[in-house]
């Protein structure tokens, strides 16, 4: 039995009156790549921001190596993201800050490391995201990159840190076939090298099959659904089966809001 | 009805809240010194041009007004003394808080209302920083030290530009225009204006990065909340002046 690192726990949570889950259960493997899959809109992004304790848990436990994030005070929270990043969709790169601010943002809010530290450790980075190769890159500002670089970048920013945990939102949402292959090989590369655990949210089933080690789909505010690739495409449930296949489910299109 | 009473409730007590925090987190070290001088930088001395056109057209405005009004009890000469107390108490503190202070608190929501929605604010937070100590803290501080120093160049400019009226317009010369302008002051009425614009810079900065924290998603989301902060600072503005001037002018 593989040792566990997050652990969701009974967990309800709802904004207003539109409730994303209740009564959830998941537990992440230490070093494994787990993808959530679901439809667009169902809270699978809620799921990662619960783990890092951007939302809280109406009830239930978010438990990371033992600790509930959901009773952390601003300094437990600060010593968590020490240790899990998370990869925004879109980026989320700071406008404000050209990629050597931003992918040294979080040494510097952590470390005492000093600038040629830091440069040296960004310039690491990029390297391993594939974006080594042009020394100027570093002095661009987000709004001159590309889509695919950007998420590069954001990908550059979230492992500065060597966190023990990556979360990533929809990594490839919004880019060409092309660069979403690179983010998956990316993605395979980390957890490779850098022996990370992952959690990928996507609704992309070519990607949730080639990165990850087991796939849990949400499906009616839980994720009833868990198992390796090949278990879940055995599965007979028919609400697996369109979704991986992707045949429109009858009355589940009103869910997008 | 009731409905938006309870909002203007909710709405108020999100203010505080984060006023609260802000200043919780802002007088603990590092106090982001940099920040707040490019803040100042980005909204003060930005806002020095639309601040001496305000204050340029204000003196006189009120001058011409109040010239023209004391003209018909034989009393021009006063119009010095008339215009330095509504100039300095009331009118430039409150038209730049209206005027500048808008422009800054819808810059503020602006930006930090794009933040929001493109998860940079989450992403400040998700990389270990506090969000309002990085963005809010700042921009307060910042607000706070430029709009009174902004009214006082307001009234400095509102006074000139009213002696001119005076000289030109009432034959009133301006040094007399000057002359009875300042001994009509008291020390406290400078002090209850800076006072006024002390606040309204609270004011504008606190709600400023409010609306912007406060944004849903989408970028429609950015525009609505940016309207919104122009209605709650003058509406605030407004209200606040009122109570302070009771305060300072009691019967």
């Amino acid at each position: 039995m593989p040792e566990t690192i997050i652990e969701l726990r009974g967990v309800h949570k709802a904004f207003a009156e539109h409730v994303v889950y209740r009564d959830m259960n998941l537990q992440v493997y230490t070093g494994e790549t787990l993808t959530v899959i679901g439809g667009s809109g169902q809270g699978k992004s809620v799921c990662l921001k619960l783990m890092t304790g951007l939302l809280r848990a109406e009830q239930g436990e978010v438990l990371f190596d033992g600790e509930d994030v959901g009773e952390m005070g601003q300094r437990q929270l600060v010593a968590l993201r020490r240790r899990m990043s998370m990869v925004f969709q879109g980026g989320a790169l700071f406008d404000s800050m050209n990629v050597l601010e931003n992918v040294g943002y979080a040494l510097k809010e952590h470390t005492k490391m000093s600038d040629a530290e830091i440069l040296a450790r960004a310039l690491e980075c990029l390297e391993l995201v594939g974006l080594g190769s042009d020394p100027n890159l570093i002095y661009r500002m987000p709004a001159s990159l590309s889509g695919g670089m950007r998420k590069r970048v954001a990908i550059a920013r979230s492992i500065a840190i060597k966190p023990e945990v990556i979360l990533y939102d929809e990594p490839t949402t919004g880019l060409d076939p092309m660069n979403c292959n690179v983010i998956a090989h990316m993605i395979l590369k980390l957890q490779r090298e850098l022996g990370v655990t992952s959690i990928v949210v996507t609704h992309e089933m070519p990607l949730a099959f080639e990165v990850s080690d087991r796939i849990a789909m949400l499906h009616d505010k839980h994720f009833p659904f868990q198992g390796t690739p090949d278990e879940l495409h055995r599965m007979s449930e028919p609400a697996v089966k369109d979704f991986i296949e992707g045949r429109v489910e009858e009355g589940d299109e009103g869910h997008g809001a | 009805m009731g409905e938006s009473i309870r909002e203007a409730i909710e709405w108020t007590g999100g203010l505080v809240r984060l006023l609260l925090i802000a200043l919780g987190q802002g007088v603990r070290r590092p106090y982001g010194i940099y920040d707040i001088f490019y803040q100042i930088v980005a909204q003060g001395v930005r806002s020095l041009p639309l601040t001496f056109v305000m204050s340029l057209f204000i003196g006189m405005v009120l001058t011409y007004q109040f010239g023209e009004a004391l003209m018909w009890f034989g009393a021009k000469n006063a119009v010095g003394s008339a215009a330095s107390l509504a100039l300095v108490r009331e009118i430039v503190p409150v038209i730049l808080a209206l005027t500048v202070g808008a422009k800054i608190a819808t810059g503020m929501t602006a930006e930090l209302g794009s933040m929001k929605v493109s998860e940079q604010i989450d992403a400040i937070a998700s990389l270990g920083a506090d969000p309002v100590k990085k963005l809010v803290w700042p921009r307060i501080v910042a607000a706070t030290v430029a709009l009174p120093f902004l009214s006082v160049l307001g009234n400095i400019i509102a006074m000139a530009s009213g002696g001119v009226i005076a000289d030109m317009v009432f034959d009133v010369p301006f040094a007399y225009f000057y002359e009875t302008y300042v001994t009509q002051l008291t020390p406290f009425d400078y002090i209850s204006g800076l006072l006024k614009s002390l606040v309204f810079g609270v004011l504008v900065g606190l709600i400023g990065c409010y609306q912007g924290f406060e944004t849903k998603f989408g970028t429609e989301a950015v525009g609505i909340s940016t309207t919104k902060t122009v209605v709650a600072i003058s509406i605030v503005i407004l209200f606040t002046d009122f109570v302070m001037t009771m305060m300072f002018l009691p019967v």
